[in-house]
């Protein structure tokens, strides 16, 4: 039995449907130019694919005001991430790396690794809406870090981090500067011909492009090892046979992103926490109101666990995620929402919306109302909230 | 041809009775009758509650000594 209707998708934090279009523009390199990328002393089939190659690699480029031979194109963000990390601390002359306690799994897994290796993490604390200490940031760094590495914007709550001033506080301290920009890339500008970061972590699989394919930014100079090694792909930076198609795609994306449509999505995720929170009782707002990625929204429902809110949603053929224990892979619950100070409770009930191109208002309206239904009945029957009465 | 299938979550807590139906009821076809046998008061409801919002039909509650059965039948025009 088919328990899928017309989906309201609600996940595009995760993932986002394709674009037809990026669809469209990847099909030639995989059924006309086919080849690898070849030098220019090849055959044509293969100079083109590498001229399609960097003619993608040129419009990220542009998008983040770098220089085209700063983006090196890998598999995914957290490759990205692994390269960016990785590859500093052991090209560094120090021992030591700073991170804040809400990156995203492959930032934060990626410093336990070099934990693990001899290398000394800071994790920065942040406060009750998710923003990283910067007076520990400016005490954490010593002669010995290598590398800050704190996200542009959270992937669970929002939280949009100051980065202009950590860039500039790391480019003042000698450090180099990492961002996870997985959440921001194509919603808000990132422009590192002003902002002194680094290394920029981007994908297009948040922004209807396709999956198994991102870029690392790496800033002119930066002192970075190769991690994947092979041949002398992306300027010996990334060994593999180049994923063309994806690369396109990932361009065709980065062509297709649009301000006012990043405008209608930030409307609608303001429709949609306003609806929720003034018709909903009980409910907490995780993350700042204003400082937040354009397309997420993310609340706590009181008495309620997580889990059912995704199950009954679901059954309504609304899809969205949530920080609660069992929905996630590692079985723990939001290390986001604890790190913000929020208790396992918090945690559980939370619920995570996010935005994308192929949302509505009219969406948004039968949300807040299934919403509002689902969490009525579950409320009846909650156990914490009897407990309250 | 339509059938009964037995989904036993004796013991387990929410979620996890509402994930074993649903398991069922995708798994399904046409005129199926699902018995969902457990103990977990809260599941009971949640169970019930799904069968609603999924438009399936309810046929009964038995409850005996602590556990329930709620028997769901899949209607034929699914």
């Amino acid at each position: 039995m088919d328990m899928q209707k017309d989906t309201i998708y609600l996940d595009n934090g995760a993932s986002t449907k394709t674009d037809k279009k990026v669809l469209e523009a990847m099909k030639p390199y995989m059924f006309e130019t086919y080849a690898v990328a070849t030098s220019d002393f090849a055959y044509t089939m293969g100079i083109e694919a590498k001229e399609a190659l960097n003619e993608a690699r040129e419009k990220i480029a542009k998008e983040l005001k770098g220089g085209s031979q700063e983006i090196i194109f890998t598999s995914c963000a957290t490759e990205s991430n692994n390269l960016a990390l990785k590859g500093v601390a052991e090209k560094g002359d120090g021992d030591h790396i700073v991170i804040s306690k809400i990156e995203d799994f492959p930032v934060l897994n990626t410093a336990k690794t070099l934990e693990k290796r001899g290398f000394d993490v800071t994790y920065l604390d942040v406060d009750e809406k998710g923003f990283v200490d910067i007076e520990q940031l400016k005490d954490s760094l010593k002669d010995e870090t290598v590398l800050v590495s704190i996200q542009h914007g959270n992937q669970e709550i929002g939280t949009l981090q100051d980065v202009e001033k950590i860039a500039k506080i790391c480019e003042e301290e000698d450090v180099l500067y990492h961002t996870d920009a997985t959440h921001t890339f194509g919603r808000l500008p990132i422009d590192v011909s002003k902002v002194p970061m680094d290394l920029v972590t981007v994908s297009p699989h948040t922004i209807h492009g396709p999956r198994g394919t991102a870029a690392l930014y790496i800033r002119e100079g930066t002192p970075i090892k190769k991690q994947m090694d092979g041949g002398f792909q992306e300027n010996n930076m990334r060994a593999g046979v180049e994923n063309i198609p994806g690369a396109v795609g990932f361009a065709e994306a980065v062509d297709l992103i649009d301000e006012e449509e990043n405008e209608r999505i930030r409307k609608m995720r303001d429709d949609l926490i306003k609806g929720i929170t003034s018709d909903i009782p009980d409910t907490v707002l995780n993350g700042p109101e204003k400082e937040r990625t354009p397309q997420n929204a993310n609340i706590t429902f009181q008495y309620v666990e997580g889990e059912s809110i995704t199950l009954h949603l679901d059954m309504r053929g609304i899809a969205v995620s949530t920080g609660s224990a069992c929905f996630s892979k590692s079985l723990e619950a939001s290390h986001v929402i604890l790190g913000i100070g929020g208790d396992h409770e918090r945690a559980h009930g939370s619920v995570r919306f996010t935005f994308g191109r192929f949302n509505n208002e009219e969406q948004v309206d039968k949300v807040i109302k299934d919403t509002s239904e689902v969490i009525e009945r579950l409320r009846e029957i909650s156990p914490l909230s009897k407990k309250e009465e | 041809m339509s059938g009964t299938k037995r989904v036993d979550v004796l013991g387990e807590t929410c979620p996890v009775p509402l994930v074993e139906t649903r398991k069922a009821i995708r798994k399904s076809s046409p005129g199926d009758i699902i018995d969902v046998v457990g103990n977990h008061p809260e599941s009971k409801e949640e169970i019930s509650m799904a069968v609603d919002e999924l438009g399936l039909e309810l046929l009964d509650i038995e409850e005996e000594g602590g556990n329930w059965t709620v028997k769901i039948k899949i209607p034929e025009d699914r």
